[in-house]
């Protein structure tokens, strides 16, 4: 993949696309085979590795739109910078021109229940790429949203995606979805039907 | 990660569920109040002899001490001082008196000291040489006692020693800034001479405290076991409050007992709010994994949860539990203070604050992270999944339970000394076979509910068995079953000894039909001697058949403070019946009147490995050598006791005082009418007159005083668990909102739903109940062998089953009503709150 490139994984229920973002996102151990991200086997990262690969090296963007409640949208985006060396403070500035970018300027200090479906997955955009990751794993993105919700996120995705050149990996069953990817591949019982089979799926990033 | 992070996450995190640690909070808070109340209490009760004590001994190594209230020649004390190694020795003069003033009466220790010498002494003696009271006939009294008696500063009051009364004057009283802690204690203190006057013992004395000189212990102590020639006792300074210590352990145990299970119930209390906020905790700790927190960082966050939980909620248990302390357990047992110089002070150590906040630490922290154990340790992928409990999980909890029941079992005829473990054991029983129990309660429910119409048993069923609900079903269900095992078991096993105190006062009350006595509460064991006097007026009275002497005493025998009693030679039942534990009444009876020989407590007995026809030399004033008729129960006085003849006291004791006439009345005759004809016939001896009934009464009043904390406490941890049992059960109903309004779209009816949480209620707060009355009966049984053996108290066996039903039906009905209420409202929820996000 390159960076800021936007690949969709698509495929009915059941065909494996989520196994195969947990692969990536190195919260499953394949049984055989290797998982290259930049080069570098994440199947043989060691928990402590790999939960430091998640935190600094991948986004992951769920369908499932549950934010912190009560908490405003501004401390529910810089959750994951919690978890650096970063003060509150300094966290809270860095997710704010995120939180801008995808529109959310005006509703930083709302709490999570007065924040509409569309702007929740905002919020969680901004949480997954505040530690400016190269790879994006979005799973659904859009399964909880109306048609025009999803489009405005996904258009918002592939744009911060792209303008910080982080690649997107976009699992999705959503063919309006499919159009916004630059590559198409289609998952069905566990298997690549429109690549060859044994092939790496997802090639390392390119710096 | 930065603390000022994990702050962060805490506070923006605390917004959504302030009402569940709010529960949280108030369930810790009740389990350290209650576990801090029973530990002040317990230690209040050791500290203020140990207080009394040191401010008496100060640094004073030995002790010479009288083993009678007779005391010995001052003279003595000259010899002492020119031991060999002598540094310093203090002559004190001790007798337990009635003061009495125009507004009340306290019994105290008297104490005359030398004021001279009093420098050498603790700090209560220490400022009374400062108290410009050395060359004056008066009295310093703490301020409390004088301002209980309604008497000031050079004021005369009324004293009752033994049988005289005497007028004594209070020169000054000493306030908390004088003698701190010990402004609390029973005590008055004279010059000696003044002392020696009043009690009309001149030129004795009854201790000697001895202070040697570095390194010459040795050679002081053994100087002094050459002067006492086995007539007096050599102990250390400090030995009354091991003997206290040793009177009181039984007291102390049943608080230790208390604690535990008040810490338990506390404990579930909390688990249960702590469980309404799992599923929140449960979705961030996802959150935080899949963005890449590490288990340490979790555990990190959580943890700073569970310290704020339980820094704040020790707090506020440590103040619940002053307030507790204050207003209900600040009554020491009553039968304590007719030995010991008992006082009010509460003395709250810093183990006592220690363990409670440490108690309420480890629950929080228990709390928080127990539930969530898989979610921070497991591999992410399986770590949000909830596996069933394998059949052979549930086989292997129910072999577990049954284990421990074995090990009960064993404690009970093996070890009942180990009453305590044998508890706990029965507890870890109860706890792994309660899943078990509500499964079987459930299948049965559900056999039934097929013979029945109607929705609502088959929900009940449904949601009881459900794996979403089922840690928060136990938690709750075992809730019920710790608090109505802790009730049923200790008030099973109170209402055994009560019976058996109260048959023991009746029987003791009754040897006699009249008891002539000096009078007051302080005299209830009869031990205040006084002068036999010409009992000839009193037997020619109409009525009267016999007057006899009844001699009794407290003798320090070894670690022990034992209760001598000693009916006259002629009395009709000179032993107790019932309390014979090993030998044969009627020889035992045959033997004490033929003379030489004693009835001793089976703990006593057992402690001198002591066996019925041995010989042992009683530590008397003139130590005699007895032989055991019997073994007996400790004849309500738990240090123990032994009962000889009358006869024989006297001579072991070298007087012919006595503490009691023993009047035997013609049948027939009114107890009342003869009574009042003695009193009169004695005129101003000071001397009281009560017929055996109202001894019987006040014994009995006495008794019931001592255990009234334990019925005190255990409703305490009945009404906790009924709190936290309702409002955690009223709780998980009301988050199930969603749910019911999307059974409402089905088209359940309201009051259908209501009645399907209603008995689901019923269920699961009558399991754990039921549970806990069967066990809490095995309690019993436990409880009542362990103090009829261990500490040998008269107890009557029996199985308490009322108990146990009045219990389990108080808790679960009140639990049960108390969840009525959010379950009516809960299925108030509009149905349109299914079809929302």
């Amino acid at each position: 993949m390159a960076p800021g490139e936007l690949v969709a994984l698509y495929g009915p229920s059941g065909s494996g696309k989520t196994t195969l973002l947990m692969l990536i996102a190195a919260l499953l151990r394949p049984d055989s085979g290797a998982v290259l991200v930049d080069g570098r086997d994440i199947s043989r990262l060691s928990e402590r590795e790999a939960s430091h690969y998640r935190l600094w090296e991948l986004g992951f963007v769920r369908q499932s739109l549950r934010l912190m409640p009560s908490a405003s949208a501004l401390d529910n985006a810089a959750l994951k910078l919690m978890g650096t060396d970063l003060k509150p403070r300094d966290a809270q500035r860095r997710v704010m021109p995120l939180l801008e970018q995808l529109g959310l300027a005006e509703r930083i200090g709302h709490r999570a229940e007065q924040l509409s479906m569309g702007e929740r997955q905002r919020v969680m955009i901004a949480r997954a790429l505040s530690t400016d990751p190269k790879l994006v794993l979005a799973d659904e993105p859009t399964g909880s949203l109306d048609t025009e919700r999803s489009c405005e996120v996904l258009e918002l995705l592939t744009e911060i995606c792209r303008q910080r050149e982080a690649a997107v990996v976009l699992v999705t069953h959503d063919p309006q979805a499919v159009a916004y990817a630059d590559r198409v591949h289609t998952l069905s019982d566990g298997r690549l039907i429109d690549s060859e089979a044994g092939s790496t799926f997802v090639t390392p990033v390119a710096k | 990660m930065k603390l000022s992070n994990i702050v962060r996450l805490y506070r923006v995190r605390l917004r959504s569920r302030v009402v569940q640690e709010l529960f949280a909070v108030l369930g810790i808070a009740v389990g350290v109040a209650l576990l801090f109340a029973s530990q002040v209490a317990s230690t209040s009760l050791n500290g203020s002899i140990q207080q009394l004590t040191s401010g008496v001994v100060g640094q004073m190594r030995f002790q010479l001490a009288a083993r009678d209230p007779h005391g010995f020649d001052e003279r003595l004390l000259g010899e002492v001082q020119r031991l060999p190694g002598v540094l310093a020795a203090i002559p004190v003069l001790e007798e337990r008196v009635n003061l009495i003033g125009p507004t009340g009466q306290r019994t105290v220790d008297l104490l005359g000291t030398d004021p001279r010498l009093a420098r050498l002494g603790g700090p209560l003696i220490r400022h009374f040489r400062s108290a410009r009271l050395s060359g004056f006939p008066a009295l310093a009294a703490p301020a409390p006692v004088a301002r209980a008696i309604g008497v000031a500063s050079l004021q005369s009051l009324k004293m009752q020693i033994g049988a005289r009364m005497r007028s004594a004057l209070l020169g000054t009283t000493l306030t908390e800034a004088d003698i701190g802690a010990l402004v609390h204690s029973p005590i008055v203190l004279g010059p000696l001479r003044y002392v020696q006057r009043l009690t009309e013992m001149t030129g004795l004395i009854t201790r000697v405290f001895v202070q040697p000189r570095p390194g010459r212990d040795g050679e002081v102590k053994a100087g002094l076991e050459r002067l006492a020639a086995g007539a007096f006792n050599v102990r250390s300074g400090d030995f009354d409050a091991a003997l206290f210590r040793q009177a009181a352990g039984p007291t102390n145990q049943s608080t230790v007992l208390f604690s535990a299970i008040s810490a338990l119930i506390g404990f579930l209390f909390s688990f249960n709010a702590m469980l309404l906020t799992v599923p929140q905790r449960r979705n961030l700790v996802e959150d935080l994994r899949l963005d890449g927190y590490t288990g340490q960082m979790i555990i990190r966050v959580l943890l700073f949860d569970a310290v704020v939980l339980g820094v704040f909620a020790s707090l506020v248990g440590l103040l619940l539990g002053e307030l507790l302390s204050v207003a209900l357990f600040s009554a020491n047992p009553g039968y304590l203070t007719l030995g010991f110089p008992v006082g009010s002070q509460r003395v709250v150590s810093w183990q006592s604050i220690a363990l409670a906040v440490g108690g309420g630490l480890l629950a929080a922290c228990v709390g928080v992270l127990g539930p969530l154990r898989r979610e921070i340790w497991l591999p992410l992928a399986s770590a949000f999944s909830r596996p069933e409990r394998s059949t052979r999980g549930k086989m292997g909890l129910v072999v577990l339970g049954l284990g421990c029941l074995v090990v009960t079992t064993l404690i009970v005829l093996l070890a009942p000394q180990a009453a305590i473990a044998g508890i706990v054991s029965l507890i870890v029983a109860m706890l792994l076979l309660f899943p078990a129990a509500l499964m079987c309660v459930i299948a049965v429910w559900d056999h039934l509910r097929r013979l029945l119409t109607g929705v609502s048993s088959y929900l009940a069923v449904i949601e009881l068995r459900s794996s979403a609900n089922r840690a928060r079903s136990l938690a709750i269900g075992a809730t019920g079953a710790i608090a109505v095992f802790g009730s049923v078991a200790i008030q099973g096993a109170h209402s055994n000894l009560q019976r058996g105190l109260d048959r023991l006062v009746h029987q003791l009350s009754a040897t006699a039909d009249v008891w002539v006595i000096p009078p007051g509460q302080l005299n209830l064991l009869a031990t205040t001697p006084f002068r036999d006097a010409d009992t000839a007026a009193l037997v020619r009275l109409p009525g009267v058949k016999a007057v006899e002497p009844f001699r009794a005493a407290l003798l320090d025998f070894e670690d022990r403070r034992v209760w001598i009693l000693a009916p006259p030679v002629g009395a009709a039942r000179p032993i107790p019946v019932n309390q014979l534990v090993s030998g044969d009444l009627a020889s035992a009876v045959a033997h004490v009147r033929s003379g030489g020989w004693a009835v001793v407590s089976q703990a006593l007995a057992h402690e001198h490995r002591l066996h019925i026809g041995q010989a042992f030399t009683l530590p008397s004033p003139r130590p005699t050598t007895f032989r055991v008729a019997a073994l007996s129960t400790n004849l309500g006085w738990p240090p123990g006791a032994i009962l000889l003849n009358a006869a024989d006291y006297a001579r072991a004791w070298g007087t012919t005082d006595l503490t009691a006439y023993d009047v035997t009345l013609t049948p027939g005759v009114s107890a009342t009418r003869v009574r009042l004809a003695i009193q009169k016939a004695l005129g101003p001896s000071g001397l009281g007159v009560e017929t055996s009934h109202v001894r019987e009464l006040r014994q009995r009043a006495a008794s019931r005083q001592g255990l009234e904390r334990l019925t005190q406490i255990s409703l305490l941890v009945l009404i906790a668990a009924v709190l936290a049992m309702g409002t955690a059960m009223g709780a998980m109903i009301w988050q199930r909102r969603q749910q019911l309004a999307d059974m409402k779209v089905d088209g359940f009816k309201r009051d259908e739903l209501w009645r399907a949480l209603l008995l689901e209620s019923a269920l699961l707060l009558g399991t754990g109940c039921s549970i806990g009355a069967l066990f809490g009966i095995y309690g019993q049984v436990l409880l009542s062998h362990a103090l009829a053996t261990v500490t040998g108290f008269p107890v009557i066996f029996s199985l308490d089953a009322m108990i146990a039903v009045v219990s389990f039906l108080l808790v679960t009905a009140v639990a049960v009503s108390i969840v009525a209420v959010p379950g009516y409202l809960a299925t108030r929820v509009r149905p349109a709150l299914s079809l929302q996000d």
